[in-house]
């Protein structure tokens, strides 16, 4: 590739978003509308699965397990779905890895591109449909079977009302807002059934919930999920790999140390 | 067109004269090390910009110029940062390859319109010997480097040479390496003072008490914009600007 930094034509992309300017120096695919072609019978993209996110009493939490499948065969056991994209933001990932982390990193730096040329932060709304028009630009791959992604979006504003926010999505791009929780992936019907459980009938709704017990139900939802479901890689017992948490509340993003997964898995789930 | 090649020396001549004196009146910009990283302080409008996760840019010029030559410094960085990695991203190159010869080329063609700008770049290593300061002219020329004698790691910008001679000079004498952050604050400030009160016929830096109340009567009608590339922050981003409350904190001390 040959090198990005030119001299410059100064003004020559009229940019509205970096997206955009990617676009403008051929580095983004353009937004591919052709109709349903069958991808190669025996291709198997590699997928990844499950992801949930809920609203507990600091902020919102996000956890992904950590395979990666391309039809029956585990390509990976150690993938991150759970993504920073900014100080206030996470993105989780199911479907396709190969573009759900070139969306990420779109994602990113579309964010900060625009703190940096507007000088002021993104608001949760443009953030939310920055995602959203991604999703729709990578239609044409989806219908084509081997670029779904379906990815969950959490933020905090401490400025708004609620604070923590948190969207999934369908893979045309419809951003949906949820109130408590939200799930996606292969194993994400066991999960719903969880929370839902949870919220309605638990010991306290998933909002009230302190971070280990928040940890806890994550860890039994991914636990029942991948008991069904090949594709969801749960906890690994014997490799001690451990879902990936993050969860963003007033003081930003925190990613649970493994040791403290390990532990409260140890007393509480296993 | 013109044709000899004295009179375009002459135009040449004559618009340099033109754009400093349209910059002479330009808020100064300090940038120096402290022991977290390096600050960056003017007083006036906002004139110090985030380029990137380690650069920063402080200016001094016509508003619509400082930001044509902002957003395509945040373009290339951006672009470059992102089909490469962060850690591709290069002051030196952005400086030498990219801007400078478009800033001398437009300041060559009479005809054109120049850049009313002059442009400080920062950026911050992964070890102090690593920082880099970039001053950047209207004319396309490059000063600076990455200073590596002891209590030198600093660099200005003024409206006028004059003045930043003697913010330089000023600074060579009071400046140390490794300062806590309001230590460098209060210098910064100080420099600061001196290279916007005007550079007195002898040259001489007059004492810092009196530099000190003759702060005091500049800041009345000034708001101070600080920002910081940190090292030590927890994050790919090292720049943050200085809060209201940063400020008055520092400012107290």
């Amino acid at each position: 590739m040959e090198s990005r930094m030119q001299p410059l034509e100064l003004g020559a992309s009229g940019l509205e978003d970096f997206p955009a300017l990617l676009r403008h120096h051929g580095l983004l695919s353009p937004a591919w509308q052709t109709g349903p072609a069958e991808p190669p019978k025996d291709f198997k993209p590699t997928e990844s699965t499950t992801i949930l996110a809920f609203k507990f009493a600091d902020g919102v939490l996000v956890a992904g397990d950590r395979r990666a499948t391309s039809g029956n065969t585990v390509v990976y056991d150690r993938a991150d779905k759970v993504l920073e994209i900014d100080r206030q933001s996470i993105m989780a990932i199911a479907g396709v890895p190969a573009t759900a982390w070139e969306m990420a990193r779109v994602l990113e730096h579309s964010f900060q591109f625009f703190r940096r040329t507007q000088l002021q932060e993104m608001s949760v709304d443009g953030k939310v449909r920055a995602l959203s028009k991604l999703l729709r630009d990578n239609f044409g791959f989806a219908l084509q079977g081997i670029g779904v992604v379906v990815p969950i979006f959490a933020t905090f504003d401490a400025k708004a009302s609620p604070a923590a926010r948190l969207y999934f999505y369908d893979a045309m791009g419809a951003q949906f807002e949820a109130t408590d929780f939200a799930a996606t992936g292969s194993g994400s019907p066991a999960v719903r059934g969880i929370l839902y459980y949870e919220n309605t009938w638990g010991k306290k709704p998933l909002q009230k919930l302190d971070t280990d017990d928040a940890v806890v139900v994550a860890l039994r939802a991914l636990d029942t999920a991948s008991e069904a479901d090949t594709a969801t890689g749960g906890i690994d017992r014997h490799a001690k790999i451990f879902p990936i948490m993050k969860m963003v509340s007033a003081s930003g993003i925190r990613t649970l140390p493994e040791e403290k997964i390990a532990e409260l898995f140890r007393k509480r789930v296993a | 067109m013109i044709e000899e090649p004295y009179r375009w020396v002459e135009a040449i001549a004559n618009r340099r004269e033109y754009i400093e004196t349209q910059l002479g009146s330009g808020s100064p910009i300090v940038a120096l090390s402290y022991a977290g990283g390096i600050l960056l302080l003017t007083v006036g409008r906002q004139k110090l910009f985030e380029i990137y996760d380690r650069i920063a840019l402080g200016a001094i010029g016509h508003p619509g110029d400082i930001e044509r030559l902002r957003m395509a410094a945040i373009e290339l960085a951006s672009t470059e940062g992102f089909t490469r990695s962060a850690a591709d991203v290069s002051l030196r190159r952005l400086a030498y390859y990219s801007l400078s010869p478009v800033m001398k080329n437009a300041f060559e063609q009479i005809y054109g319109a120049p850049f009313l700008a002059r442009l400080l770049f920062v950026e911050i290593g992964s070890s102090p010997e690593d920082d880099l300061f970039l001053g950047l002219e209207y004319d396309g020329a490059i000063s600076g480097s990455q200073p590596k004698e002891p209590n030198s790691r600093f660099a200005v910008l003024g409206g006028t040479k004059a003045s930043a001679e003697q913010m330089e000079q000023f600074l060579r004498q009071e400046h140390r390496d490794g300062e806590e952050l309001s230590v460098a604050f209060q210098l910064a400030l100080d420099a600061w003072t001196l290279g916007h009160s005007g550079v007195s016929d002898t040259g001489e830096i007059p004492p810092r008490e009196q530099l000190r109340e003759l702060r005091k009567q500049r800041l009345e009608d000034g708001v101070i914009e600080a920002a910081v590339l940190d090292r030590g922050i927890n994050s790919a981003v090292r720049y943050h600007a200085l809060t209201a409350t940063d400020l008055a904190k520092l400012s107290a001390s």
